[in-house]
C-alpha cells in the first residue's frame, strides 16, 4: 500500500543512492581510475537530454498532436551524424583553451569578450527558465497525482497530505540542493565533474528501465501487444486514430512546423548549456564520441518505443487527451499497480533531477564566470576571493531553480510540458549561428556574434516567452490582441504581418533570419581586432594548429614579472595549493634565472599559461580581465612587438624582408674584401632597413679592448667615443664574455647601473649587442644597434637576423686579420733581409778596414824569411798579428787573439794594435810591453769581458836569438832545421785581462840556419773532424817538421791547406792566422 | 568470399567526409516534406500505421549507418597505425 511517507522515503533512498555512486565516482577518480571514463557512460550522460518532457510530456505530445513528438529525437538524432567532425572539433578547441561553458566557448572565439560572454549567460538563464519550470511542474504535479491517489485510497489515514502545497518549492530546494552538493564543491569548473557525470548516468538508466517497465506493463500487460492497442484505438476512434498517425491537413502540423522542430532540436542537443556541458566539459576522450554518435539515437529510439502505444492505451483509458502528460503514471495507477506507479514517479523524478542539477551547475557557472566575474575583477584580489566565488557559485545554483519555479508559478497550467520546453528550445537555437559559424568561418567576427545574439535574443524575448507570461495572464493581454499601442504589425505572435503559422515556426523564423543577418553584415561590414584574430586561429585552425605551433611571438610585457608574482595572484583565485600544483607543472624543465624570472621570450607563455588555468576557474575573458588588470597595476602591459620587418609575418620560418636583408648583407660581404667598405655598407644597410638610431661596430685591439672602429648615426656622443674592456658590469661586456647577443627591450627596465647612466645620457629606448664571432669562436668584436624611439624591438627572429649578419661580418673581419698578419710577416721578413744585407756590408767593410790593419806583407828583415796571413771566420774577427822593425837587427813579432768572433773582438784587435804600436817603440822587452799592455788595456776588456792571448817575440838578427814572452797564447812551434825535432816555445804568463798587475816570463832562445818557427792562432789547431777529433799540435808538428826545407810561404800554404782539408765543410769555422819565420 | 571486398570498399568510401555530409542531408530530406507526405497516408500494415512505421524503421537504418561510419573511422585508425 502507498503512503506519503513511503514515496519520500523511497526518494530519500534513491538520493542516498546517487550520493554513493557520485562519491564512489569521485574517489575513483582520485585514485586514477575512472569509472565514468568510457564511451558508454559518456552515452548515458548525453541522455541527460530526455528530461521529464520526454518521460511524461512525449506521450502527451502523442496523445493530443501525434507524431510529431518523435521530431524532437529525430533531430538529435541525424545531428550525431556531424558529431565527428563537429563535436569533436569543439571538444578539441575546449580541451586546449579550458573552456567552462557554452558561453565561455563563444566569447573565447570571438575575442574572449567580456559583453559576449555576459549576453550569452543571460540568454541562457532567461531561456532555460521554462524548461527548469517545467521539470519542476513535472516533479511536483507527479507528487500531488499520487498523493491525491493516496489520499482517496484511504482517506481516513491521511488526512491532511503533507507538503502537497509546497511539493513545487520542496521539488526547487531538494533539486537545487543536489546540484550544489554535486557541481559546485571545487572552483575549478574546467576540471570534470565525475561525480555528478556518474549520479547523471544512473540517472539515465532509471529513467530508461522504468519508462521501459510501464510501456511493457502497458502493451503486454494490459493489453495484447503493441499491434492491439493500435486496433484497439482505430475501432474505438478511427478518425482520430488516423489525425495522431498521419499530419492530416491541420495547420499545426503543417511543413514548416516540421523543418521548425528539427531543427529546433538539432540545435538543442548541442547548444543547450547542459548538453554542452556534458558533452564537451565532461568529455574525458574525443574517442568516446565515436560511440555516442549511435548509442545515444539508439537510446533515444528505444525511449521512445512505447510513447505512441502508451499514448493510445491513456486514450482508451480515459476516453481523451485530458491529462495526458501524466499517462505514464496515471494508467499504472488506475490498473492498481502503485509499485509500478512508484516506479514511474521515480523515472520521472530522475528524469527532472538530472536535468535541473546538470543545468543549474551549468548556469551558474555560466553566472559566476561572466556576471560576477567582470565585476570581481576590477577589484584587487585578496585571499578570500577562492571562498566567496565557491559560495557566489553555489547561490547561483540556487538561484537558476528558484527562478524556474517563479515562471513556473506564472505560468501555472497555461503550457503542456513540451511547449514549454520548446520556449528554451527556440532560446537554444539562438546560439547556433555564432557556434557553428565561429567554429568555420574565419570572417566571423565579435560585432557579428554580438550583434546576431542579441537580435535573436530580443526576437525570442518578443515573440515567444513575452506572449507566454500574457498567456498565463500575468501580463494584459492587450499586446498580444491589438499589438503594442494598437499597432498590429508589431503583434508579437504576427509580426510583420506575419501570419498562418504556429508561433514556434514565427519565432524560429524571425530571430534566425535577424540573428543569422545580424551576424552575417556584421562580420562581414567590420573586421576583427587583434585578439579576436589570435582567437580564429585557436578555434577554426584547430586541427591545423597540431602541425604548425611555432608561430612567431607577436606580444611582449613591458615590464617583466617573476613567477612568484604570478603565482601569487594565481592563488587568489584558485587557492594556494591548486596555484602551486598549476605553476609547478607549468615550469617543468624550463629554465628560470637567478631573480626566479623566466627569460623575456617565456614571459608571454607563462602569462597565457596563467590564463589558461584562471580561465579553467573564471572564464576566459575574466582571466584575461584578471591578468590585464593585474599587470597595468604593477605597471606592466602586453605590448605590441615592434615589428622589424613591417609586413604581416606569415607562418613561413623568416619574413620576406628578413631574407631581402640577408641577402643585401651577404652582397655587401661578397662585392669587396675592404673590410672598412664592407663595415660602412653593412651599418648603412642596417639603419636604412630598421630605423636604427645609431649603429657601431667594435672590434678588440690587441690589449682585448673593443675600440669603435665604425659608426652610423647620431655621433660625438658618450657611447661612440668610449672604447670598452669587457667586464660584466656593462651589457657589451657581458655580450662579449658569455660571446651572447645582449638586448634590452627597454631601457626603463635596465638593470647594470653604468649602462643606465650612458642610455639615460643618450635617451636610448632600447638596444642590443651581438657579437661578432664565427661559429665556437671567441668573438673578434661587437656589433651594437641602439634605437631612441622603438620599444621592444628585439624578438628572437630579430635576434636571429642581427646573430647571423654578425656571423657574416665575422667572417670577413677574420679573412681580413688572416691577410693583416701574413703581410706583416713578409714585411718583417723583408726588413730583415736588408738589415742583413746592410750589416753584411758593414762587416765586409769592417773586414777590408781590419785586414787593411794587419801587415799586408811581412817586412824584408836580412837573414830571415817571413811569411803571414790571416783569415778572418766571419767579416771581422779577433785575430791579430804585426810586426815593428827596430833598428836593423832589431824585429818585434806579435801574435794575438781576442776571444770570440765578434765586432767587439774586432774593436779591441784595432784597439790592442793602436796601443801596441804606441809600446813597441819603448824597448821594454816582450814581458814588459806585454805588462804594460795588460794594465792599458784592463778596463776595456773588463767592461767588454773579453781577454786577449798573445804572443810577443823579439827576434834579434845579430845575435841569431828569439826574446818572448806568452800571455796565454798557443805555443809556437819551433822545429829545428837539422833533426826536425819540434819544441813549443812556452813561457809562463796569463791572459790579458784578468788581472790588472802582470807579470810574464821573458825567455830567449838561439836559433841556427833553417829552423823554422810557426807562431798560428787556435784557429789552426782546434779545426775539428766530424768525429770531434781536432787538427792539434801534433798533427801540425808532424806537418811543419815534413815542409822545414821549403820556403815559409809554402809551409804557409802547406799549413793552411792541411787543416782546411782535414775540417769537414773545407773551409775554416774560427778565424785563423799563422806567421811562418825560417832562419836563413 | 565476396563479402570481406564488399566491407573493405564500403568502409573506404565512407571515411569520405563527403559521404557523412550527403548522408547527413540525405537524412535531412527523408525527415522533411515533401518526401515524408508519401508515408503521410492513413494506411496501415499489419496494424502498424504507415508513417509510424517509417520513421521508426528509418530511424534503426540512420543508428544502423553511423554504426557504419564509426567502424569507417575505426578501420582508418587502424590502418595509419599500420
Amino acid at each position: 500500500m502507498l503512503s506519503i511517507e513511503l514515496i519520500i522515503g523511497v526518494i530519500f533512498l534513491y538520493i542516498l543512492l546517487l550520493f554513493m555512486v557520485a562519491y564512489y565516482a569521485d574517489g575513483r577518480r582520485e585514485l586514477g581510475r575512472s569509472i565514468i571514463s568510457n564511451p558508454f557512460i559518456y552515452s548515458l550522460s548525453i541522455a541527460i537530454y530526455a528530461t521529464s518532457w520526454t518521460f511524461y510530456g512525449s506521450v502527451g505530445k502523442a496523445a493530443t498532436t501525434g507524431l510529431d513528438f518523435l521530431l524532437i529525437y529525430l533531430g538529435p538524432s541525424l545531428a550525431a551524424f556531424s558529431w565527428w567532425f563537429v563535436l569533436r572539433k569543439i571538444v578539441r578547441i575546449t580541451k586546449e583553451n579550458n573552456i567552462t561553458s557554452i558561453a565561455d566557448f563563444i566569447s573565447s572565439r570571438y575575442g574572449k569578450s567580456q559583453w559576449l560572454g555576459a549576453l550569452v549567460t543571460l540568454i541562457a538563464l532567461l531561456g532555460i527558465i521554462p524548461y527548469i519550470a517545467l521539470q519542476l511542474k513535472a516533479v511536483s504535479t507527479t507528487f500531488s497525482i499520487l498523493a491525491t491517489y493516496i489520499h482517496q485510497q484511504a482517506p481516513a489515514l491521511h488526512r491532511t497530505i503533507p507538503g502537497q502545497q509546497h511539493s513545487g518549492i520542496i521539488a526547487a530546494l531538494v533539486l537545487g540542493l543536489f546540484g550544489v552538493i554535486f557541481g559546485a564543491r571545487h572552483l575549478v569548473s574546467s576540471e570534470r565533474h565525475e561525480g555528478l557525470v556518474a549520479a547523471i548516468a544512473v540517472e539515465s538508466m532509471v529513467k530508461l528501465l522504468s519508462f521501459l517497465a510501464v510501456g511493457l506493463f502497458v502493451c503486454y500487460s494490459m493489453y495484447d501487444g503493441v499491434a492491439d492497442i493500435f486496433s484497439a484505438m482505430t475501432a474505438r476512434d478511427p478518425k482520430f486514430f488516423d489525425q495522431l498517425t498521419t499530419f492530416g491537413s491541420s495547420k499545426e502540423n503543417s511543413s514548416l512546423t516540421w523543418f521548425t522542430m528539427l531543427y529546433l532540436s538539432m540545435g538543442a542537443v548541442m547548444f543547450l548549456p547542459r548538453q554542452f556541458h556534458v558533452m564537451v566539459i565532461e568529455n574525458s576522450s574525443e574517442e568516446h564520441i565515436k560511440k555516442a554518435m549511435w548509442l545515444f539515437p539508439a537510446y533515444m529510439f528505444v525511449i521512445n518505443l512505447f510513447v505512441l502505444p502508451m499514448a493510445f492505451a491513456g486514450i482508451l483509458a480515459t476516453g481523451g487527451s485530458q491529462g495526458a502528460d501524466f499517462f505514464v503514471l496515471t494508467l499504472p495507477l488506475n490498473a492498481g499497480h502503485n509499485w509500478l506507479a512508484l516506479v514511474a514517479f521515480l523515472g520521472g523524478f530522475s528524469a527532472a533531477a538530472g536535468m535541473v542539477m546538470l543545468e543549474s551547475v551549468a548556469i551558474s557557472t555560466m553566472l559566476l564566470n561572466h556576471l560576477v566575474m567582470p565585476i570581481i575583477v576590477r577589484l584587487e584580489p585578496r585571499n578570500w576571493f577562492p571562498f566567496l566565488l565557491i559560495n557566489l557559485k553555489r547561490c547561483g545554483i540556487f538561484l537558476v531553480v528558484l527562478l524556474g519555479y517563479a515562471y513556473q508559478q506564472i505560468l501555472g497550467e497555461t503550457y503542456m510540458l513540451v511547449n514549454m520546453g520548446l520556449i528554451s528550445f527556440a532560446a537554444a537555437a539562438q546560439f547556433g549561428p555564432a557556434l557553428i559559424g565561429g567554429l568555420y568561418w574565419h570572417r566571423a567576427n565579435k560585432a557579428g556574434a554580438i550583434s546576431g545574439i542579441l537580435l535573436g535574443f530580443v526576437t525570442w524575448f518578443y515573440t515567444l516567452l513575452l506572449p507566454s507570461l500574457i498567456k498565463s495572464g500575468w501580463l494584459h493581454t492587450d499586446i498580444l490582441e491589438r499589438g503594442p499601442y494598437g499597432i498590429s504589425l508589431l503583434k508579437p505572435t504576427e509580426l510583420f504581418g506575419l501570419t498562418g503559422i504556429d508561433i514556434w515556426s514565427h519565432c524560429i523564423f524571425w530571430s534566425i533570419l535577424f540573428n543569422l543577418g545580424g551576424y552575417l553584415v556584421c562580420s562581414i561590414l567590420l573586421g576583427q581586432g587583434e585578439t579576436e584574430r589570435e582567437q580564429v586561429g585557436k578555434f577554426v585552425d584547430v586541427f591545423e594548429l597540431d602541425i604548425d605551433r611555432g608561430l612567431p611571438e607577436t606580444k611582449r610585457l613591458s615590464k617583466p614579472i617573476t613567477i612568484v608574482e604570478f603565482v601569487s595572484l594565481l592563488s587568489k583565485f584558485i587557492g594556494q595549493e591548486q596555484a602551486h600544483l598549476a605553476i609547478s607543472e607549468y615550469m617543468g624543465d624550463r629554465e628560470i634565472d637567478e631573480k626566479g624570472m623566466v627569460s623575456e621570450f617565456e614571459l608571454p607563455n607563462l602569462k597565457r599559461f596563467i590564463e589558461l588555468t584562471l580561465a579553467g576557474s573564471v572564464g576566459a575573458a575574466a582571466a584575461g580581465a584578471i591578468v590585464e588588470s593585474y599587470l597595468s597595476d604593477i605597471g606592466s602591459r602586453m605590448e605590441s612587438v615592434y615589428d622589424a620587418f613591417s609586413t604581416v609575418r606569415s607562418s613561413l620560418e623568416e619574413s620576406r624582408e628578413a631574407l631581402y636583408v640577408r641577402l643585401k648583407a651577404s652582397e655587401i660581404m661578397n662585392r669587396t674584401l675592404d673590410l672598412d667598405i664592407i663595415m660602412d655598407d653593412l651599418l648603412e644597410l642596417l639603419q636604412q632597413e630598421f630605423k636604427f638610431e645609431l649603429v657601431i661596430i667594435r672590434l678588440t685591439n690587441q690589449d682585448g679592448v673593443l675600440t669603435v672602429h665604425c659608426f652610423r648615426g647620431f655621433a660625438g656622443n658618450s657611447i661612440v667615443e668610449r672604447d670598452w674592456l669587457p667586464e660584466i658590469d656593462t651589457y657589451i661586456g657581458e655580450a662579449f664574455l658569455s660571446n651572447k647577443p645582449q638586448f634590452v627591450n627597454d631601457t626603463r627596465n635596465i638593470t647594470k647601473p653604468k649602462s643606465r647612466e650612458i642610455m639615460e645620457k643618450e635617451r636610448i629606448r632600447s638596444f642590443a649587442h651581438i657579437p661578432i664571432a664565427t661559429e665556437g669562436d671567441k668573438p673578434l668584436g661587437m656589433l651594437s644597434v641602439f634605437s631612441q624611439s622603438i620599444v621592444g624591438m628585439f624578438t628572437q627572429p630579430f635576434l636571429r637576423l642581427l646573430g647571423s649578419l654578425a656571423g657574416q661580418l665575422a667572417q670577413a673581419v677574420k679573412i681580413e686579420r688572416e691577410r693583416e698578419a701574413k703581410d706583416r710577416e713578409r714585411k718583417e721578413k723583408e726588413q730583415a733581409i736588408l738589415e742583413n744585407a746592410r750589416v753584411t756590408r758593414d762587416m765586409e767593410l769592417a773586414r777590408q778596414i781590419q785586414v787593411s790593419l794587419l801587415p799586408s806583407s811581412p817586412p824584408d828583415f836580412a837573414g830571415f824569411r817571413l811569411a803571414s796571413r790571416c783569415m778572418p771566420a766571419a767579416h771581422v774577427g779577433g785575430d791579430y798579428f804585426d810586426y815593428f822593425q827596430r833598428g836593423t837587427s832589431l824585429l818585434d813579432l806579435v801574435i794575438a787573439d781576442v776571444s770570440g768572433h765578434s765586432v767587439g773582438a774586432a774593436l779591441i784587435m784595432v784597439e790592442t794594435r793602436s796601443v801596441l804600436r804606441a809600446q813597441a817603440h819603448r824597448a821594454e822587452g816582450a814581458s814588459g810591453i806585454l805588462t804594460a799592455l795588460n794594465k792599458l788595456l784592463y778596463d776595456d776588456l773588463t767592461r767588454a769581458e773579453l781577454f786577449i792571448s798573445m804572443f810577443y817575440a823579439t827576434i834579434d838578427s845579430a845575435q841569431k836569438s828569439l826574446t818572448y814572452a806568452s800571455a796565454g797564447h798557443n805555443q809556437p812551434l819551433l822545429v829545428h832545421s837539422s833533426s826536425g825535432m819540434c819544441e813549443e816555445l812556452d813561457a809562463e804568463g796569463m791572459i790579458l785581462g784578468v788581472r790588472p798587475e802582470m807579470a810574464f816570463e821573458e825567455k830567449t832562445i838561439s836559433l841556427i840556419s833553417g829552423d823554422v818557427i810557426v807562431l798560428y792562432t787556435d784557429g789552426v789547431t782546434e779545426v775539428s773532424r766530424g768525429d770531434g777529433e781536432l787538427f792539434g799540435i801534433e798533427r801540425l808538428a808532424t806537418l811543419v817538421s815534413s815542409l822545414r826545407s821549403q820556403g815559409p810561404e809554402e809551409i804557409l800554404d802547406g799549413i793552411l791547406q792541411a787543416a782546411r782539408n782535414f775540417g769537414e765543410e773545407n773551409a775554416f769555422v774560427d778565424d785563423v792566422s799563422v806567421i811562418v819565420m825560417k832562419v836563413e | 568470399m565476396m563479402w570481406p571486398k564488399v566491407k573493405k570498399s564500403i568502409l573506404l568510401r565512407l571515411r569520405l567526409r563527403e559521404s557523412w555530409v550527403i548522408f547527413f542531408i540525405l537524412g535531412i530530406i527523408m525527415m522533411n516534406y515533401p518526401f515524408i507526405s508519401i508515408f503521410d497516408k492513413p494506411i496501415k500494415f499489419s496494424g502498424y500505421p504507415l508513417l509510424y512505421l517509417y520513421l521508426m524503421i528509418g530511424w534503426v537504418i540512420s543508428i544502423v549507418v553511423i554504426v557504419l561510419f564509426t567502424k569507417a573511422i575505426d578501420h582508418r585508425d587502424d590502418q595509419e597505425k599500420e
